[in-house]
């Protein structure tokens, strides 16, 4: 079994976690293209190499990042999300909030 | 307070009718436990009746490590899942019935709905570490997991949190499982405890 560490729980089978796509620089939603932030959503940039990834530990909901060799699948690191991220993003003023 | 929250139909040991320090198997799923969750759920306890006790234990919160838990007065316990969700157990009180919370308690602190949304079952009696290894990834020795920590890990491929702690003088294993899987796991867990009926 592949074991992965959560950095939260520790080492964990393979099994227990789930792929939420690779981590990018999120667009203004309200000033992008929907081409640009159907980009975003939807595709990836699918290069080899050293990529970071949103993955989540199912039994804990906890979110982080892994560092993996998307040819070698040798996970590299594994942080939680405050290192690249230090605040909430706000969804809540869009033009079709009521 | 009461002890009459075991059932006969959901108490089970692993030496049939035989009462003596084998496995068994204990539904405390009519006990009280809830939670709160959010970016403020450490300062929210420490705001609440919570801190004096905890004070005791000369431990605030934000101190309690994620994935431990520290037994406060009156046989409850305060359980860490994260820096930011922690669940209040108290095995020796029958839940009453009461509407569910809505809202948050607080700017940043939201209820958890634990009562209603996990099943509580505890193991009890030897050798149960090795019979979880039958289920279970994590190594939940005593060595590995000692009195005090928690595992959020996976039980028959089923999502599940294990909580080591004292109930009634005894070490045992409180397991935490989706309302819906409550009925899979105590057979799943019934069926790891047979092979231990041998055991002399």
């Amino acid at each position: 079994m592949k074991i992965m560490h959560c950095p939260l729980n520790g080492p964990r089978n393979i099994s227990e976690f789930a792929y939420g796509g690779q981590v990018e620089v999120m667009p203004d939603p309200h000033q992008c293209s929907d081409k640009d932030w159907a980009s975003y959503v939807f595709y990836e940039k699918n290069a080899i190499g050293v990529v970071k990834e949103w993955w989540q530990h199912s039994p804990s909901s906890y979110w982080f990042i892994a560092e993996r060799h998307n040819a070698s699948d040798d996970i590299l690191r594994t942080y939680d999300p405050s290192e690249l991220f230090s605040e909430r993003v706000d969804f809540t003023t869009g033009e079709n909030e009521p | 307070m009461t002890t009459g929250l075991v059932s006969p139909k959901r108490c089970a040991d692993s030496h049939g009718d035989r009462h003596n320090d084998g496995l068994k198997l204990h539904d405390l799923s009519l006990a009280t436990r809830s939670g709160v969750r959010g970016v403020k759920a450490s300062e929210w306890l420490i705001a609440q009746s919570l801190h004096q006790e905890l004070k005791t234990h000369e431990l605030q919160p934000p101190e309690l490590q994620p994935n431990t838990l520290v037994e406060l007065p009156g046989s409850r316990l305060l359980m860490a899942l994260s820096t930011r969700e922690f669940w209040l157990l108290e095995p020796e009180t029958e839940a009453q019935a009461s509407p569910i919370p809505s809202g948050h308690c607080a700017p940043g602190v939201w209820p958890l709905y634990n009562q209603n949304s996990h099943a509580w079952l505890v193991l009890s009696g030897e050798p149960r570490a090795e019979m979880m290894a039958k289920l279970c990834g994590v190594d939940l020795r005593i060595e590995a997991f000692p009195v005090g920590t928690v595992a959020q890990t996976q039980m028959a491929l089923a999502s599940v949190v294990i909580a080591h702690h004292l109930w009634r003088d005894e070490a045992v294993f409180s397991l935490f499982v989706d309302q819906s899987l409550a009925d899979f796991a105590w057979e799943a867990l019934q069926d790891a405890m047979e092979e231990f009926n041998s055991v002399q």
